[in-house]
């Protein structure tokens, strides 16, 4: 009796009573509490600022940290001809070159001793100056913040060594394979007139001035191109006050910049081959994509999640990879453009006797799905990922304000601002026939651009074991796509 | 997220942080440890687990295998990823016995390519005939397997599961395996893992080997430092089995035996030998409660895991390797240091510190000046389990040598024997450690990911006891160990050049081997022109027919006529 007790208390005290309880023969057997989630919604965090830009303030009381990003619309469309790199360049200094009151070496001292994370950069689309610093400091690094974005100093020793640092990277432009591949890939995608393949050389980058960049700051750092994300440790009233002083009484005026031009092509259909000297080829499929506005978005997103783009679950990573052996990442995406139209991609690495045989089978599997319809299970086990794993958008504070400030710069937040709300059910409502139906409308193969990059010769050689070549894989002419002068571009 | 945490500030300036991330650790009776930390902010969990086990465990002949083990605990169970378990069982069985007879052959064809009998086995066209001969029957008995097999079921469970980021990673020390879940998900977590731990089936296995080939083709020969790197590696490591790429040798990758793979498992995948760490929404006493019921099904292991015994010896030379490359002209430096969690760690990490970032030394001295040597510079003090690295070294600037900014990033070392450094800039170092305190809580999978790799090195209670050690690191500490390791004896060198000539391939990639020898005739005799005028009409002309040209000749007019203009530039700048 007195045994049994111990027994019964050890057991209980290790927790091993448990162990009663019978584990199911298969996963899908358990059963689960309910989870519901309910994504934030955008007002409930949005502020107009009377001062022009509109904030998202998501406070988070737990750590002594705040995180503030001004986003602005400019970007390498901004760039007039021939100086290609500034708004790169522009981006980079514009908090690393000093201010009115602050020369560069000061702030970066004063700023790292604060243990305060101040960057800046502009991309093609969009741009963003941000701010992590511990709560203590917020003052202080609002008022460099204000400097940062109303006089920034560029220092031409600065403006210098930048440029030293850039030609360095632009002479390694033809070393890494993987560079090289999406260099060309947007080359073929976009056409070499589109603002995306208008790259800097060693003449854009050596002919900008301090002037370039003040002007080009000026012209488009102002409060009505802006768009605010901040979130830690701080009170929305305090904090939408301390943002209205931040940009109130701006000391120029700025423009507005024109729209993102849309204005590609394509190129023709066919084998482009990039000649680099290594074990390895890299491919890459390439079809017109599509616009992440387009009414058959989400059909087209659980299409390529089965075709590709759903790692081990997806037909190409299975027969590719796990099949055949021929990859270590195959698979394929398919992202939504905002501004244009982007592309569908399938693409792997294999050696280079299997580079035929393996693009063989994508493309088999790109023809398939527009076939055949896609199993219950397929369709299932997509939409099911997309719709659970939809809280983790929103898994901590700084994701929150960081995604609406995008759909805000993006124009979602006005097009269509319950993207979010309906997500869920959107991607319920897919169903077979609908990607089939998106499936014949954007796998048409005969459009196919192929990129490779790799050894020419032993790719065109093929495998001993496989009848596939590379002249059977397009009716469209082979290419070969030579390696520009990485300074020149020529 | 309910953290516990204070922060002392003194006169503005952080010192002494003392926030403590609540972690609760458990055992269960077969030997598993068993970490959990409660967090609210989202409704999921992070969920992963170290074995302790990485390429340092293995040997010569067999390097690889940890990472191919790590690849193979995706392929399933006797339930997940086949129709049919017993006949499953047979074809693996079959399989099995052709692969002994091609592994004998292959043996033979080592042996006649040692004496110079036969090409490279390795390519297939070399290969014997009874050796191909087999490789057929083999892959009869892979499609005759693959009709029974449910493919990526383990993956497809857990994607319609909601998991994501699942992934996995082998290192030197350890082999980790990760995913987040929703939070109702947390049984299938360990439904999941306990089920993968306990009867791992080893499916696809040399598929499996020909995709880790792949990934060392991607990774390691298809990049511009890739094998340099590796070589360099080597040199640096004598005797410790670091000294081998986790990915494994190429002789090694295609000859490793599901029987050696299964020894492994038993070896080293027993309980005593994991840490299972979740990190998220849940209640650590429910958690608990579920992994007890099910990860104690599985068996306490039967053998002992054999400890690493071999300790690198020390060095008694400075080593040197000169390399060249696609690459721009740099440089790496390493010395020797000690494993994780060694008192001297701390201030070397605080002067890898000093030395990096854009307010650190190297950038003052090196790149941020009148005459720079660099454009790039690089500091670092890695902690293995059983050794450390301190890496130095930097990209040389336009005109300069790698060997420039070698004696500037050693002038920079010695200035920290010499003199002590000043409080203020310490105290700047200090305050980004004590602010990363903060900034390193900010995810639940950023956690789980810290406190893997801290427990995968030796000890998960670092993630809350190093910061008061660095913050407790004083200036004669810091000239201590600069002393004590940044000696010549005790460091390896490498300098990477630009490979000579790849500038000119550059130019002449795109034309085809016929015409390659065409443009170099051409350009050899276009030296020995004089007449500009002449040059002009031919450039003329040459342009003029561009367009009308086939493609396949277009890329060699163009090159013809760019050397035609640098000719004729040349002639009129005399």
């Amino acid at each position: 009796m007195k045994m049994k007790a111990i027994l019964t208390l050890s057991l209980a005290v290790l927790g091993l009573n448990a162990v009663a309880q019978p584990i199911p023969d298969r996963p899908e057997k358990l059963k689960y509490p309910k989870l519901t989630f309910e994504p934030p919604m955008a007002d409930d965090f949005r502020h107009q600022l009377k001062a022009g830009p509109v904030a998202y303030l998501v406070p988070d009381r737990e750590l002594p940290l705040i995180n503030i990003s001004v986003s602005v619309r400019a970007g390498t469309w901004l760039e007039p001809e021939g100086k290609e790199g500034l708004a790169d360049m522009t981006g980079y200094l514009l908090s690393r070159g000093g201010t009115k009151s602050w020369s560069a070496k000061d702030l970066d001292e004063h700023m790292a001793f604060l243990a305060a994370q101040l960057g800046s950069s502009i991309g093609d689309t969009s741009g963003s100056v941000s701010l992590n610093l511990l709560t203590k400091d917020l003052d202080e690094g609002l008022k460099i913040l204000r400097e940062v974005l109303t006089s920034p100093r560029f220092e031409t020793a600065k403006l210098k060594l930048r440029k030293d640092q850039l030609l360095q990277n632009m002479k390694q432009r033809n070393d890494n394979p993987r560079s090289i591949e999406r260099r060309e890939r947007y080359r073929l995608v976009y056409g070499d007139d589109f603002f995306l393949n208008r790259l800097s050389t060693k003449a854009s980058i050596e002919s900008i001035t301090q002037d370039d960049l003040k002007r080009f700051h000026r012209r488009w750092f102002a409060p009505k191109n802006f768009i605010v994300a901040a979130n830690g440790d701080f009170d929305v009233k305090q904090m939408r006050a301390k943002l209205e002083k931040l940009f109130a009484k701006w000391p120029f005026k700025g423009s507005t910049p024109s729209p993102i031009p849309t204005n590609y092509t394509m190129a023709k259909p066919g084998i482009y081959i990039v000649e680099k000297d290594i074990p390895q080829g890299r491919v890459n499929v390439v079809l017109p994509g599509i616009h992440r506005d387009d009414p058959e978005y989400f059909q087209s997103q659980i299409m390529n999640d089965i075709l590709g783009g759903g790692g081990f679950t997806s037909r190409i990573m299975n027969r590719v990879r796990s099949d055949e052996g021929l990859a270590y990442s195959a698979g394929s995406a398919l992202p939504g453009g905002i501004y244009y139209p982007q592309y569908f991609i399938a693409g792997f690495q294999s050696k280079s006797p299997t580079v035929a045989y393996a693009t063989s089978i994508v493309m088999e599997e790109l023809e398939k799905i527009t076939d055949s319809r896609v199993t219950d299970e397929e369709i299932d086990t997509a939409k099911k990922s997309y719709i659970e794993t939809f809280p983790q958008s929103f898994a901590t504070k700084g994701q929150v304000a960081g995604l609406f400030a995008t759909e805000e710069m993006t124009g979602r937040y006005k097009s269509n601002p319950n993207y979010y709300r309906d997500y869920r059910e959107k991607i319920e409502a897919v169903n077979a026939s609908d990607v089939r139906t998106i499936a014949k409308r954007l796998m048409k193969l005969d459009r196919a651009i192929i990129l490779l990059v790799g050894k020419k010769e032993d790719i065109l050689k093929g495998h001993p074991d496989h009848k596939a070549k590379v002249t059977d894989l397009s009716k469209g002419q082979i290419t070969d796509v030579p390696l520009r002068d990485p300074l020149t571009l020529e | 997220m309910k953290l516990r945490i204070t922060l002392l500030l003194l006169a503005g300036v952080l010192t002494s942080p003392a926030q403590q991330l609540k972690v609760i650790e458990k055992y269960l009776p077969n030997g598993f440890k068993i970490l959990m930390v409660e967090r609210r902010d989202a409704p999921m969990v992070a969920g992963g687990w170290v074995a302790h086990v990485g390429s340092a465990n293995e040997r010569p002949g067999m390097t690889g295998i940890a990472h191919l083990f790590e690849h193979m605990l995706f392929k399933g169970t006797p339930v997940l990823g086949t129709k049919n378990y017993g006949k499953d069982l047979e074809i693996i069985e079959k399989q099995e016995e052709v692969r002994e007879a091609m592994r004998q052959e292959s043996a033979k064809m080592r042996d006649e390519f040692r004496r110079g009998l036969i090409k490279d086995p390795t390519k297939p066209e070399n290969q014997s005939e009874k050796y191909r001969k087999l490789e057929k029957e083999f892959k009869k008995l892979v499609e005759e397997q693959r009709e029974i097999l449910v493919k990526n079921e383990f993956d497809r469970i857990y994607t319609g599961g909601g998991g994501s980021m699942m992934n996995a990673y082998t290192s030197m020390d350890m082999t980790a395996y990760f995913i987040t879940v929703p939070a109702n998900k947390l049984e299938l977590w360990m439904w999941m893992e306990s089920e993968r731990i306990l009867q791992p089936i080893f499916r696809e296995f040399y598929a499996e080997r020909d995709v880790v080939f792949e990934e060392r083709r991607m990774r390691t020969e298809s990049t511009p430092l890739g094998r340099l790197n590796e070589s360099f590696w080597a040199m640096f490591w004598e005797s410790h089995p670091y000294s081998w790429p986790t990915v494994g040798w190429p002789s090694d990758i295609p000859a490793i035996t599901k029987a050696q793979a299964d020894e492994f498992y038993a070896t080293y995948y027993a309980p005593e030998n994991i840490t299972l760490i979740l990190v998220g929404d849940f209640k650590w006493q429910d958690c608990f409660k579920l992994v007890n019921r099910y990860f104690s099904r599985i068996p306490k292991g039967t053998r002992k895991v054999p400890e690493v015994v071999t300790a690198e010896i020390k060095q008694v030379g400075e080593k040197r390797l000169y390399g060249e490359a696609d690459a721009n002209p740099q440089i790496d430096i390493m010395f020797h240091t000690p494993a994780f969690g060694h008192t001297d760690s701390y201030p070397l990490r605080v002067v890898s510190r000093l030395l990096s970032t854009r307010t650190g030394r190297l950038y003052k001295k090196l790149i941020d000046v009148e005459d720079k040597v660099a454009t790039d510079t690089f500091a670092a003090n890695y902690t293995l389990k059983y050794g450390g690295v301190f890496t130095i070294g930097g990209e040389a600037a336009e005109g300069k040598k790698p060997e420039d900014v070698e004696k500037a990033v050693l002038a920079e070392l010695e200035r920290l024997k010499e003199e002590l450094v000043p409080a203020r800039e310490l105290q700047k170092v200090k305050n980004n450690f004590a602010a990363s305190e903060y900034r390193k809580l900010a995810h639940s999978h950023a956690i789980l990911h810290q406190l893997m790799r801290y427990e995968g090195s030796g000890r998960w209670q670092e993630f809350n006891e190093a910061g008061p050690k660095i913050q407790a690191v004083k200036p004669e500490d810091i000239q201590r160990v600069a002393k004590e390791y940044f000696k010549k004896t005790n460091r390896s060198v490498a300098i990477y050049t630009r490979k000579p000539g790849s500038k000119k391939d550059t130019e002449f990639a795109g034309l085809t081997s016929q015409q390659i020898p065409f443009v170099r005739q051409f350009v050899a005799r276009l030296k020995q022109q004089k007449d500009v005028a002449g040059l002009k009409a031919q450039l003329g002309q040459m342009s003029a027919q561009l367009e009308k040209t086939d493609q396949k000749n277009q890329a060699m007019m163009k090159v013809i006529i760019k050397k035609i203009q640098e000719r004729i530039a040349e002639l009129e700048s005399k």
